[in-house]
C-alpha cells in the first residue's frame, strides 16, 4: 500500500513538472507572454518597395509597439505592395489619419519593421481605412547606386 | 544473382507484413483505453516506470546541452557582435529541434528498451499467453497502458528539456561569459513565437512519442520468444526508433519551418 | 468415444479430425479425442508432437487448419472474442513455467483473476486467495515475489492460481517436468485431490510415465499427429503396440527411430562434396 503511494505521488509530481515547463516554454520563452493577443483593427498600408519585410514584424509608433503585420500581397493593378497591419484596439480613433508609414531597420543588419509617424488631422484611423502617405524601404543596391551616380555627376560637372 | 533478389523479396515481403502487423496493433491499443479509462491505476504505474524514471537522463541532458548551445552559440554569435541573440539562438534550437529530438532518442535509449524487454519476457514467459488463458486480453491489460504512457511522458519530457536547456544556456551565457541578461531573454521572447515555435515542438515530441513508444511496445510483442529474440528485438526497438525519429524530424520540420 | 460414452455421459472436450499444420510440418493430421467429465485424462507422447499445441488449440489460443474442438458443447474456433473470454473464464491452464506475473507478490497473483473478473470486496477476494493458497499448501508465502520461489513452488501458486475462478477443467502442460521427486510427489497429489474435491476435469499433458499413469483415469497416446493409444493406465500396461512398449518402457530405439528423417547418410556427405 505504501509503495502504491509513493508512486502515485511520484506520477504526480512529474506531471506538475512537465505541465509547468510546458507552461513555462509559453509563458516565458515565447512571445505569448509579452505579445498583445487582443483585439486589433485592420488598417492597410501601399508600398513601392517594402524591401525585406515580413509578416508578423512589428508596427511601432515612436519606437513603441503598437501592432504587428498581418499580410503582405502584391497588387497587379497599380505595381505597389499591400501590407495589412492590426493594430491593437486600444489606439482605434487614436492616430490620425494622415499618418505617415515608413518601412524602417532594426539595426544595421536588423529587422525590418513599420514605423508610423502621426500626422495632424482631426480625423483618426478606422478599421480597414488605409494610409496613404508612405515611405518604401531602403534598399542597399539603390541607396549605393544613387551615390555612385551622384558622385558620376559630380565629376562631370568639374 | 536470382538468390540474391529472392532474399530481397523475401525480406521485403518479411518486413511489409511486419509493418502491417504493427498496423494492425494500434486497433487493440486505441480499444485498451478503455480498460484505462475504467481502471487508471495501470496507466499510473506505467507513467511511473516509463516517465519518472526517465526524469533524471532527460534533465541532466538537457542542462549540459543548453550550457553546449550557450558556450557554441557564444563563440560564434561574439565574431559578429551578436552576443545579445545568444538567448533567441539557445531557445530556438532547444524549442525547435533539439528537446524534441533529443528526448525522443534518449527515451527510446532508456525506456522503449525497456519496455520492449518487459513484454518480451513477458511473451518468453508464458505470461502473455496465461493472462489469455485467465480470459484478460494482453494488449488491452498489458501494451495499452505502456503505450499510453510513453504517449503521454515524451511531451512533457521534451518541455522539460527544453526548459532545463534554457536555463543551462542562461547560466553559461548569462552568468559564466556575461551576456547581457535583460538582451538575452528579451531577445529570446522576441524571436520565439508561440504558435510556430513552441506549438510546433509539441506536435513534434507528441509524434516522437508516439511512435517509439509504439515500435517499443510492437517490437516486445512481436519478438521471437526465446532469450536471443528479446535481445534482437530491444536492440530493433533502438535502432528503428531513432531512424524514425530522425527522418520524421526531417518530414516534420520541412512541414512546419518550411 | 463409445468408451467415454459409456463412463460418464457426453464428454466435455470434443475433438473431431483435427488438423494443425506448423510450416510445412503437420503437427496434428486427424485428430480425435473425448475427455471425460469430473476425470483425469492424460496425454502423452514424445517430446516434439504438440501437446502443448493441443492444449492451446483446446484453450482458443491457435486456430486449427481442419476440423473441430468442442468444449462443453460449444465449438471454441466459432465462438467470437467475449464468447471465447467468457469460455475461458471457466478453464484453468497450469502452464510449464507457471506463467506468474512477475510484478505481482504470490498474492496478488492468485488475486489477479478474481480482481479481474469479480466484482468482489477485498476483504472477500482475500478469503478466498488464502483459501486457494491453503489448498497448495503455501498460504505462508503469500508476500513472495515470484523471483523468490522455487519452480516447484511456483507451480504450485499458478495452481491456485488457476482455480482461483473455480473452473470446470483444468489444463496442465508437463506439470512435472523438471521436478525434484519430492515436490512431483506434491504435484501429483494435488492434482488428484483438486480433481475429486472440486469435481474439475483435469487434461493431463506429460511425457513422465510413471507420475502420469499412477493419476490417469485414461490416457491417449500421440504419434505423428495421430492417436495411437487409448484406455486406462491398466489397459495401456498389459496390451499396447510395439511403439506403446518403447515409449512407457523408455527404450532408445524402436518403432520411434533414433534419427530424424533425413536422407541416408552418404548421400548427405557426398553433396557436401559437390558444392
Amino acid at each position: 500500500m505504501d509503495k502504491k503511494r509513493q508512486i502515485e505521488i511520484w506520477v504526480g509530481v512529474f506531471m506538475a513538472i512537465g505541465f509547468a515547463a510546458l507552461f513555462l516554454l509559453a509563458m516565458q520563452i515565447s512571445n505569448l507572454g509579452t505579445a498583445y493577443s487582443g483585439d486589433t483593427f485592420r488598417v492597410v498600408a501601399r508600398f513601392d518597395n517594402i524591401g525585406g519585410l515580413k509578416v508578423k514584424a512589428p508596427v511601432t509608433i515612436a519606437g513603441v509597439e503598437v501592432g504587428r503585420v498581418q499580410a503582405i500581397r502584391y497588387d497587379p493593378d497599380d505595381f505597389r505592395a499591400v501590407v495589412e497591419m492590426g493594430i491593437q484596439a486600444q489606439y482605434l480613433g487614436k492616430i490620425p489619419d494622415d499618418s505617415f508609414a515608413k518601412i524602417l531597420t532594426a539595426g544595421l543588419l536588423g529587422e525590418q519593421y513599420v514605423g508610423i509617424d502621426p500626422g495632424g488631422s482631426e480625423d483618426a484611423l478606422k478599421d480597414g481605412s488605409e494610409i496613404a502617405l508612405t515611405q518604401s524601404a531602403l534598399v542597399l543596391e539603390e541607396v549605393v547606386g544613387q551615390f555612385i551616380f551622384g558622385k558620376g555627376q559630380e565629376g562631370a560637372g568639374k | 544473382m536470382l538468390n540474391l533478389f529472392a532474399s530481397l523479396g523475401a525480406w521485403g515481403m518479411a518486413s511489409l507484413t511486419r509493418l502491417g502487423r504493427a498496423h494492425l496493433l494500434l486497433f487493440p491499443l486505441v480499444r485498451g483505453l478503455l480498460d484505462i479509462l475504467r481502471r487508471p491505476r495501470l496507466l499510473v504505474d506505467q507513467l511511473f516506470s516509463v516517465g519518472v524514471l526517465t526524469i533524471l537522463i532527460i534533465a541532466v541532458a538537457g542542462l549540459f546541452v543548453g550550457m553546449v548551445l550557450g558556450l557554441q552559440g557564444y563563440n560564434v554569435l561574439s565574431r559578429f557582435g551578436g552576443e545579445t541573440a545568444l538567448g533567441f539562438m539557445v531557445a530556438a534550437s532547444l524549442v525547435r529541434e533539439l528537446g524534441p529530438v533529443l528526448t525522443a532518442l534518449l527515451f527510446a535509449g532508456r525506456a522503449g528498451s525497456a519496455l520492449t524487454a518487459e513484454i518480451g519476457l513477458m511473451k518468453a514467459t508464458e505470461q502473455l499467453s496465461g493472462l489469455e488463458m485467465m480470459a484478460v486480453n494482453p494488449e488491452h491489460r498489458v501494451l495499452a497502458p505502456r503505450f499510453f504512457a510513453g504517449l503521454i511522458s515524451v511531451p512533457l519530457l521534451a518541455a522539460i528539456f527544453s526548459c532545463l536547456g534554457v536555463l543551462g544556456g542562461w547560466m553559461v551565457g548569462g552568468g559564466l561569459l556575461g551576456v547581457d541578461q535583460a538582451a538575452f531573454w528579451n531577445g529570446m521572447q522576441e524571436g520565439i513565437d508561440f504558435h510556430d515555435d513552441v506549438i510546433n515542438g509539441v506536435i513534434k515530441s507528441v509524434v516522437f512519442g508516439f511512435v517509439c513508444t509504439w515500435i517499443a511496445v510492437f517490437q516486445g510483442y512481436d519478438c521471437v520468444p526465446t532469450s536471443e529474440g528479446v535481445s534482437r528485438a530491444t536492440t530493433r526497438t533502438v535502432v528503428h526508433s531513432s531512424l524514425a525519429v530522425l527522418g520524421l524530424d526531417f518530414v516534420l520540420t520541412a512541414l512546419m519551418f518550411g | 468415444m463409445q468408451q467415454s460414452a459409456k463412463e460418464c455421459g457426453k464428454p466435455l472436450v470434443r475433438i473431431r479430425g483435427l488438423r494443425f499444420r506448423r510450416g510445412e510440418r503437420w503437427i496434428f493430421d486427424g485428430l480425435d479425442i473425448d475427455i471425460p467429465r469430473d476425470r483425469i485424462t492424460a496425454i502423452m507422447g514424445p517430446s516434439g508432437t504438440g501437446k502443448t499445441t493441443l492444449l492451446k488449440l483446446i484453450g482458443g489460443q491457435l486456430v486449427p487448419d481442419e476440423g473441430t474442438v468442442e468444449v462443453d458443447g460449444q465449438n471454441v474456433h466459432a465462438l467470437s472474442t467475449a464468447e471465447l473470454y467468457r469460455l475461458r473464464m471457466r478453464m484453468g491452464m497450469l502452464f510449464q513455467s507457471g506463467a506468474l506475473l512477475t510484478d505481482l507478490s504470490v498474492f496478488d497473483n492468485v488475486a489477479f483473476p478474481l480482481r479481474e473478473h469479480t466484482r468482489l470486496t477485498e476483504s472477500m477476494i482475500r478469503k478466498l486467495v488464502l483459501l486457494k493458497l491453503e489448498a497448495v499448501g503455501l498460504r505462508g508465502a503469500r508476500d513472495l515475489m515470484p523471483s523468490q520461489l522455487s519452480g516447484g513452488m511456483a507451480r504450485r501458486v499458478a495452481l491456485a492460481r488457476a482455480i482461483a475462478l473455480d473452473p470446470m477443467m483444468i489444463m496442465y502442460d508437463e506439470p512435472f517436468t523438471g521436478q525434484d521427486p519430492i515436490s512431483m510427489g506434491v504435484l501429483v497429489q494435488l492434482i488428484r485431490q483438486l480433481n475429486d474435491a472440486a469435481h474439475l476435469t483435469s487434461i493431463l499433458v506429460s511425457h513422465d510415465v510413471a507420475e502420469t499413469l499412477q493419476i490417469a483415469d485414461q490416457v491417449y497416446v500421440i504419434s505423428d499427429g495421430r492417436v495411437v493409444e487409448s484406455g486406462s493406465p491398466e489397459e495401456l500396461g498389459e496390451g499396447g503396440s510395439d511403439w506403446t512398449r518403447q515409449f512407457i518402457n523408455g527404450l532408445p530405439d524402436g518403432p520411434v527411430p533414433f534419427h530424424y528423417p533425413a536422407p541416408a547418410l552418404s548421400d548427405d556427405l557426398l553433396e557436401g562434396a559437390r558444392c
